[in-house]
């Protein structure tokens, strides 16, 4: 049985906790009855567009006519943002290295059907996040851990997210984050890894966070083997930053580690890999 | 049933990205720009007379969705379902080739479907 150490727990409130400041601005291509103000909000990192915007919709429909107004969507310079992607990657992988707050334009009207996945309900939104979650512990457990939850468990899991409850929400996940002391680690890790100037959303593939001989692999280790222009020598000039929950974990850390306490909600250890910046 | 690869059906006309698998396979699956999906039915769903299918890498679960439900006449207001590994329902722009990296056994992506949701 594994221990969380006290060091470890702040880090899991840390990620839990983490907000992003953003500024939503109507497009000026919607029609309106009066001016729209701006509408300032902090994003948790870890949660979904969809799911804590209710305020911004009300905000600009008292300036809209109904017939104005569609499924509300999001785009920040040009590029729709992915509801179902958690805010904290959005942010990182689009504007990170650029100036807060995050400058979000909101539309009613034109949904990009090719962009963007449709999100009528609530409902929606927590189907997808149980599907990641069942999804990272087929890979972690083989599925035990999650069917061996009862449907009560799984649902203290979203509403913990839905409702901003670290300890309810974790009450239920550190089941999810434990595993034989034998295996040294979850059988594979759920990962992804996502760059914007790929044609592809992201490389997802299988890797084991013990190498066959029974060393601990690393950050370092999963780069080498995914994306290896992450990794530079010492007197080269760094290409890339590769960023989770904003920030650059060094190359050495145990890719179980990161694993058990910068996944997101969803179990996913989600790495955005973005141009470093030239200054 | 003959294995023609060349049935005209016309949803094989629409997607060229999905053939009938042919029943030898040459070179390594890591290459190969398609892979092996095998569709089973669940509950009250059609089962489809050819089970198995050559989908492009890059396809993504929706798109393939579509291709079952005109595959099998549903109805525009009928839903189609698909689970991987009978435990989780892949996110609609899911590539199957990702699936399939992850998923995958003896060199196929089993792809279970139904028109209720079955695994929640």
């Amino acid at each position: 049985r594994k221990v969380i150490m006290a060091d470890d727990k702040d880090v899991l409130r840390d990620v839990w906790f983490g907000r992003i400041p953003a500024c939503f601005t109507l497009s000026p291509e919607e029609t309106t009855e009066r001016e729209a103000e701006p509408y300032y909000l902090l994003l948790p990192r870890v949660s979904y567009l969809t799911l804590v915007t209710d305020k911004v919709k009300k905000h600009f429909l008292r300036v809209m006519k109904t017939e104005d107004v569609e499924e509300m969507w999001f785009e920040y310079e040009g590029t729709p943002l992915k509801w179902h992607y958690p805010i904290g990657v959005l942010f990182d992988l689009h504007a990170s290295n650029t100036a807060l707050p995050w400058n979000v334009t909101v539309h009613f009207k034109n949904f990009p059907e090719r962009d963007l996945l449709h999100c009528s309900s609530n409902s929606v939104i927590e189907a997808h996040f149980m599907s990641c979650i069942k999804e990272a512990d087929a890979l972690k457990h083989k599925s035990q851990v999650i069917n061996d939850m009862q449907k009560k468990d799984h649902k203290q899991l979203w509403m913990g997210l839905q409702n901003d409850k670290f300890d309810q929400f974790w009450a239920m996940n550190r089941k999810l984050m434990e595993y034989p002391t034998e295996e040294g680690g979850f059988r594979y890790i759920p990962f992804r890894i996502y760059q914007t100037t790929s044609d592809r959303p992201f490389i997802q593939k299988l890797f084991r966070p013990v190498s066959p001989e029974g060393h601990t692999l690393t950050l370092g280790d999963l780069l080498k083997e995914l994306f290896p222009a992450a990794i530079c020598a010492e007197d080269e000039p760094k290409r890339f930053q590769v960023m989770i929950h904003g920030i650059e974990p060094l190359l050495e850390t145990p890719i179980q580690w990161l694993s058990e306490h910068l996944s997101h909600p969803d179990n996913f250890l989600h790495i955005s890999i973005i141009p470093a910046p030239s200054d | 049933m003959s294995d023609n690869a060349e049935s005209p059906t016309e949803t094989q006309k629409d997607d060229p990205s999905i053939q009938h698998a042919a029943t030898e396979h040459t070179g390594a699956s890591d290459e190969k720009k398609k892979i092996d999906v095998l569709l089973k039915a669940v509950g009250d769903a059609p089962i489809m007379k050819t089970k198995k299918w050559s989908v492009e890498r890059g396809r993504t679960v929706q798109s393939l969705a579509q291709f079952i439900s005109r595959f099998l006449k549903l109805e525009a207001s009928e839903q189609l379902f698909i689970y991987v590994n009978q435990s989780f329902a892949p996110s609609p722009d899911q590539e199957v080739g990702v699936l399939f990296e992850c998923f995958g056994s003896d060199g196929k992506l089993v792809l279970h479907y139904c028109k209720s949701q079955a695994w929640g």
